[in-house]
Parts: structure tokens; sequence; C-alpha cells
């Protein structure tokens, strides 16, 4: 996608990005993150969660992912993102966007951003602004 | 991110916790990028972008939320109140990328509070409570801010 060719309204491709367990495993290593609750769906539900949850800076950095694939080259000026709802290790949730802003002097675009899990509920919502290369 | 969000009056308890605590370090970090971790994160999230993924590529920087992971020792201010409840819960985060992060960058962040409001709903008030982390490298150039949301409940 090259900034010409963005047009308000625009969706992003979707993607079902993969949260097995050896993802999150990984990630949770990188991100110094590594408590049962994120990695041991036994000790998750003991603790009254559906399961061993995704972390919301994991879903954030999914996001940014589906980004990079629709606007190669481009960089990421920002990225807001409110944690709404569990998202649970091991299932296929789905990432969406759509442009809801497009600035033509600074080749920046805003886009609003989706997780939606598995059983239907929203687990993340976020913003980013892109800056496009000249 | 607007400094102050909140779309009501606040509480006498949230002002004065507003001009006593907004905007003062109450904590400094410092972290070492590693590289490993830089790829490590990459990779579990399936990112395809060379310049994340391949350390010979001339622009190879950190995902750009990898400041989201790098947190103060102290959360809130020391003698911080007990304001909105005992509840809390995870309300985000929001990054500004303002510099690439390379390998071995040596970042130093300071820890403030940015803001604190309430929003009242269906299940009663919810109060917000901003920690920023506002990240440097080595060159004080500012690379990086974090701003994370906690809510408390009643």
């Amino acid at each position: 996608m090259r900034f010409e060719e963005v047009e308000l309204g625009d969706e992003l491709p979707a993607e079902h990005p993969d949260i097995s367990m050896e993802r999150v495993v990984e990630f949770t290593k990188a991100a110094h993150m590594n408590f049962p609750r994120f990695t041991d769906h036994e000790f998750a539900r003991k603790e009254g969660l559906p399961g061993a949850l995704v972390p919301g800076i994991m879903s954030q950095a999914l996001l940014a992912t589906m980004i990079h694939r629709w606007a190669p080259g481009c960089q990421i000026l920002s990225l807001d993102t409110v944690f709404r709802g569990h998202v649970v290790v091991g299932t296929t949730p789905t990432i969406s966007g759509a442009v809801t802003d497009v600035d033509d002097d600074e080749r920046v675009v805003e886009v609003d951003l989706t997780l939606t899990a598995e059983d239907g509920r929203t687990g993340v919502m976020g913003t980013a602004k892109v800056a496009f290369p000249s | 991110m607007s400094d102050t969000e909140g779309t009501e009056p606040a509480s006498t308890e949230v002002q004065e916790a507003k001009a006593k605590y907004v905007g003062f370090v109450f904590d400094t970090a410092t972290f070492t990028v590693e590289q490993d971790k830089m790829l490590a994160w990459a990779e579990s999230v399936g990112e395809t972008d060379p310049r994340f993924t391949d350390p010979s590529h001339p622009d190879f920087q950190a995902h750009p939320t990898f400041t989201a992971s790098l947190v103060s020792r102290r959360v809130l201010p020391e003698d911080f109140p007990k304001i909105g409840g005992p509840r809390g819960i995870d309300g985000g985060k929001a990054v500004v990328i303002q510099q690439p992060i390379r390998p071995g960058d040596q970042l130093k962040a300071s820890a403030t509070i940015a803001d604190i409001y309430e929003k009242t709903g269906r299940s009663g008030t919810m109060t917000f409570i901003v920690q920023r982390m506002s990240f440097v490298n080595q060159n004080d150039e500012p690379v990086s801010m974090v701003d994370w949301k906690m809510i408390r409940n009643p």
C-alpha cells in the first residue's frame, strides 16, 4: 500500500494471528513477563480466568505487525490501545483495522484497530498514527 | 494522548492527588536493549518486516511498542493515596515512538503520573491513573513514551 492509494474508510486486510502457547511463551520471555497467568492454563483457571491470557502488550504488538504488512516501509508514530476483554492463549482471534483520517501534508494516516476474540467479544481496541515514506 | 481526558469535574481527592503528583518524576530506571530480546519479540508476534527481524538490515530496530514491556521498580509514587477503590484493571498502554531503538542502546526511563481522572458509567465511578514512562537513549534523545492507564473500581 502506497500513501497515494490510501483512502478514508479503507480496511486493512484482516489477520488471524498465531497466539499459540509456544508464541506466547516466547513473547513473555522477550517482554520479561514470564508469569503463569499468561503461560499456564491450569493456574489461570484456578485464578478464575477462562484460561491463560495473551498479555495486552502482545496484542498491541500484533496490531503493529498487521500495520507493517499493510504498509511496508511505514513508521508507526503512536499506538494507543485499550485492553477490553480476555484473549485466551491458543484460540483464534481476528485483528482488523480501518483508515479513519488521512493527512496529505504530513503523509500520516490514522487507523482504528480491533482485536476480536474467538468468541466474538472485543479483546483490544486501538488507534495508530502511521507515517508513510515520501 | 491528551494531558487531561477527564469528562466530568473531579472529586476532591482526585483534585488533591493531581495537584500533588502529576508531572513529578517518582522513579528512574535504566535498560540495556538486547538484540536477542528484540528478535524474540518480533518473531513471537509474527513480524515479517526485515527492519525488525534481520539484524543485518541497515535500519534494524526494535518493534515499535518494545518499550511497553520496560517497567520501573515503582508503579506509583511511594505515598500515593488509595483513591478509586481496591479493584485494579490494566486499562491499556499507549506508546509514542520518537526515534528508532537499536541493539545495545542504553535507555534511561523516568516515571511520572501524567494524569488522574474519573469517569462515571453504569457500574459506578472509575478512577483512571495514567503512569508515564519517558525513555531517552545514551545520547539523551527521546526515543519513546509509554502511558499506562490503570483503572480503579469501587
